[in-house]
């Protein structure tokens, strides 16, 4: 078969001694940062894109791949052992691993949440490897419109799905738009807000963007609100489970691979909404409910996969049609576009061995990290001793460093301050950063695009919407952008009982998704009622 | 008159904790109770969390002794943090708790009783962990 | 107290709405500059999406504006090192930026190697550290590593400035 040969071929390219090594330092490297305050794979990924200029883009990306996993396990780490859950996705896994761990079954839990997120990357990676080449036979007979209209779907999409604030999300995806125009126009050489500034003509590098807004832009704002009380740290040894616990854990496993990949592969999915799911469907069907709450198994078990085959999902629109979903991905794409690689369907067959290189990178990355994580997790727990002066003035120090190593320029540091203010005020008054982020990475692929279409029908806009795949598109982004008018019209015609989730942090993050979840809860509720009324 | 003592959950600040106490009801002095952080890091286990200081709060209220209990995240380190609170209280006595050292571990490691035996101004009691 | 908190916070937030209508009339205009011949090979002229953007600008930053007087607040970002009980702490930013500031302006003139140094050294200093020796040690080793190591591993040369001829 042909994607076995393609993998393969892959595996021997990421199985040589150079990138085997490349793939153990970015797993080494996304766990310590997963695990650090303050660190998080696409600012990593961010402060190693100039670094990394010089290496093959193969080995880069296999380090790149190995970052995005272990960033993964190190979050949940941190959310087991410490309850603090670096991002949205492992605010699941603290409910139930926190408690594990307080109650002093933190080694089950980190076991749980290693050996699942194992299993749940190597299914997640195995289903992107067969289907990302199908997506791609599907996008590439697409044309120009249809290829538009599911940029403009990617980018609404993350923008009012995500976050708290659909307002705040457009606000900032404006500013990203914005921020893309800079440069030169590269069909008729007219200069865009330039402001008659030579070094600006070729546009904002996006490394200097991606690293002032993740590094820069985070450092600022964490060293304005550090933690003044230090935490403790719930002592573990060396990760086990017994029977017990890998019976109760490995349908939660499967079920969260089930609800985490599909939601990682539709664009605005993210890993919030399936790991909730998981958490709610892992506490129904269990048959300890009297642990949840207290720290059962499968509520760390459940989430976590979901979160690592959500991971694995998003890389599946990244890869078959350049469309990034989450701020790694979105990092990551930068990267191929530094490297002079166009993402998009293209890619498959322009790029092929350096795509299923990365792809068997990702098989290796995840072992690696079961077999050298396993027995490390003590260590990664001292890593949080490390005196924060050094963490956040490092950051500072590497995000200048290559944000000048790109150009040579101390404009670019200019550029560096002035998107970290921007970065440091968008995390103060709630705008989120991944919709910036895409705007100026997509901003000008859609704009082309655009152009190229409207080129092919001689200017008539009905070119737009001129294959039944757009209209397809259209349909569903104007769903998605009336979704909250037309839930509140069903909302009014058949009155919800209106919070009975209970109060749960990740609830604020799941915007119009909460709507699903009180469906769901209440459902569970009226049916339960119903059984008591007809037991006695 | 004050009796300090500087806490650290570890068998060493038990160890001083239980020594200030008897030597509190014995002179029937206040008790205050340092427990500081740097505050530089993420993570301090030294710093005492919650549970641990209400559990010391009980015990001590229980033993009917007069204590204050304070907690400074100043960037300072524990010797400072307990030398400062025995000058600002007066006070007639430091206990402190000492951990086995090699001399090796010691000239690397520098240590914060060390300093506080040199430093302070009244008589300092070090006790060990059994 | 708490209204007059409140009021101050509610007015900073506008401050994100000018921002963002600021932005979008430049665009407006920078576009509307634009002098383009209509040509048949690009019927949409890169005036077209600046004007959308900068719509959307206009409109989020009208919204946003309605949004925050009727007492909408945006959502502060948390995180595992942040405590968001205390109020922002510019005491420690505002001696980052300049840390930050002075490398930029030391860079080309002074080299890499001093102003990474400042950068580092400054940076540590202004997030609590007193380690002043052992920090400035630190950051000299790192400054030194990091020109080193990106002439030798990854052929960038970076400025020597003061110390050129001697590195």
């Amino acid at each position: 078969m042909d994607v076995w040969s393609s993998l393969m071929d892959g595996f021997a390219t990421a199985l040589t001694p150079m990138n085997l090594l490349y793939a153990m330092i970015g797993v080494l490297l996304g766990t310590a940062v997963g695990v650090l305050p303050g660190l998080g794979p696409a600012m990593t990924v961010a402060l190693l894109l100039p670094v990394t200029a010089a290496l093959e883009p193969t080995s880069a990306f296999i380090m790149f791949a190995g970052i995005y996993y272990g960033g993964m396990y190190g979050g949940s780490t941190t959310s087991i052992l410490l309850n603090t859950p670096g991002e949205s996705s492992s605010v699941v896994t603290a409910i139930e691993g926190n408690k594990m761990a307080k109650a002093g079954r933190a080694a089950q839990a980190l076991a749980t949440a290693a050996i699942g997120s194992f299993i749940a990357g190597t299914i997640g990676t195995a289903l992107l490897a067969g289907l990302a080449p199908l997506v791609v036979q599907f996008a590439v007979s697409l044309g120009a419109p249809s290829y538009f209209a599911i940029m403009i779907l990617a980018l609404l999409a993350v923008t009012a799905v995500l976050g708290s604030s659909r307002l705040r999300g457009f606000a900032s995806l404006g500013l990203g738009l914005a921020i893309g125009l800079v440069g030169i126009d590269s069909v008729t050489g007219q200069r865009r807000l330039t402001f008659g500034q030579p070094m600006l003509a070729d546009g904002l590098d996006i490394v200097v963007v991606a690293v002032a807004i993740f590094a820069v832009g985070e450092a600022l704002w964490v060293a304005a609100h550090l933690r003044r009380s230090p935490l403790h740290i719930i002592p573990v040894g060396r990760p086990w489970m017994g029977k017990k616990d890998w019976a109760r854990s490995w349908k939660p496993w499967l079920r969260g691979t089930a609800f985490g990949f599909p939601f990682g592969a539709l664009p605005a999915g993210g890993a919030e909404i399936p790991t909730f799911l998981s958490y709610v469907t892992e506490k129904r069907l269990t048959k300890h409910p009297e642990e949840f709450g207290k720290g059962a198994i499968e509520g760390v078990a459940g989430p976590e996969a979901a979160n690592n085959a959500a991971a694995a999902g998003t890389l599946t629109p990244m890869l078959a049609l350049g469309l990034p979903t989450n701020a790694t991905a979105a990092v990551m794409l930068a990267a191929f576009t530094s490297y002079g690689i166009q993402p998009g369907p293209q890619l498959f067959s322009s790029q092929g061995p350096l795509v299923w290189a990365l792809i068997a990178s990702l098989f290796i990355g995840n072992l690696l990290l079961l077999l050298i994580n396993l027995p490390l997790a003590p260590l990664w727990a001292k890593l949080l001793q490390l005196p924060r002066p050094y963490l956040y003035a490092g950051i500072l120090f590497f995000a200048t460093l290559g944000a000048y190593s790109v150009n040579l320029q101390a404009f670019d540091l200019v550029i560096l301050l002035v998107l970290g203010a921007l970065g440091f005020m968008m995390r103060r008054f709630g705008l989120p950063v991944l919709p910036l982020i895409l705007g100026v990475i997509l901003g000008p692929r859609i704009e082309g695009q655009l152009r190229r279409t409207l080129q092919l029908f001689a200017g008539d806009p009905a070119g737009l919407w001129s294959e039944p795949i757009a209209v397809v598109v259209y349909i569903i982004v104007a769903i998605v952008i009336l979704w909250p008018l037309l839930f509140k019209l069903v909302r009014r015609n058949r009155p919800v009982p209106a919070s009975v989730v209970p109060a749960h942090p990740s609830e604020v993050l799941l915007g119009e998704d909460d709507a699903i979840q009180a469906d769901q809860n209440s459902t569970r509720i009226h049916h339960n009622s119903h059984h008591n009324k007809e037991k006695p | 008159m004050t009796i300090v003592v500087g806490y650290v959950p570890t068998p060493e600040g038990e160890a001083a904790l239980t020594q200030a106490i008897a030597e509190a009801k014995k002179s029937n002095d206040t008790l205050l109770v340092i427990n500081s952080s740097k505050g530089d890091a993420l993570v301090d286990n030294r710093y005492a969390q919650e549970p641990e200081i209400q559990t010391i709060e009980e015990r001590l209220a229980l033993q009917g002794i007069q204590h204050i209990i304070k907690q400074p995240v100043r960037g300072h380190d524990a010797a400072a943090e307990v030398l400062d609170a025995a000058d600002e209280h007066n006070a007639e006595l430091i206990v402190i708790g000492l951990r086995r050292r090699s001399p090796v571990g010691k000239l690397i490691m520098g240590s914060v009783s060390q300093r506080i035996l040199l430093e302070a101004d009244c008589p300092v009691l070090a006790v060990k962990a059994d | 107290m708490s209204t007059l908190a409140t009021g101050l916070k509610g007015r900073a937030e506008l401050g994100v709405a000018l921002l963002l209508g600021a932005v979008g009339v430049l665009v407006f205009l920078d576009a509307n500059g634009l002098v383009t011949p209509y040509s048949k090979s690009d019927p949409v002229g890169p005036k077209a999406v600046p004007f959308v953007v900068a719509g959307l600008l206009v409109v989020c930053a009208i919204l946003l504006a309605i949004n925050v007087l009727r007492g909408g607040k945006g959502e502060v970002e948390g995180g595992e090192d942040i405590d968001l009980a205390h109020p922002a702490d510019w005491k420690t930013v505002l001696p980052l930026a300049g840390a930050f500031i002075l490398n930029i302006l030391l860079i080309d003139w002074a080299g890499w190697v001093i102003s990474g140094t400042v950068l580092f050294w400054g940076s540590v200093l202004a997030l609590g550290s007193r380690h002043y020796v052992r920090d400035g040690i630190i950051s000299v080793a790192l400054s030194l590593a990091t020109f080193y190591g990106f002439y030798l591993g990854l052929g960038i040369a970076l400025p020597a400035g003061l110390l050129e001829g001697i590195l």
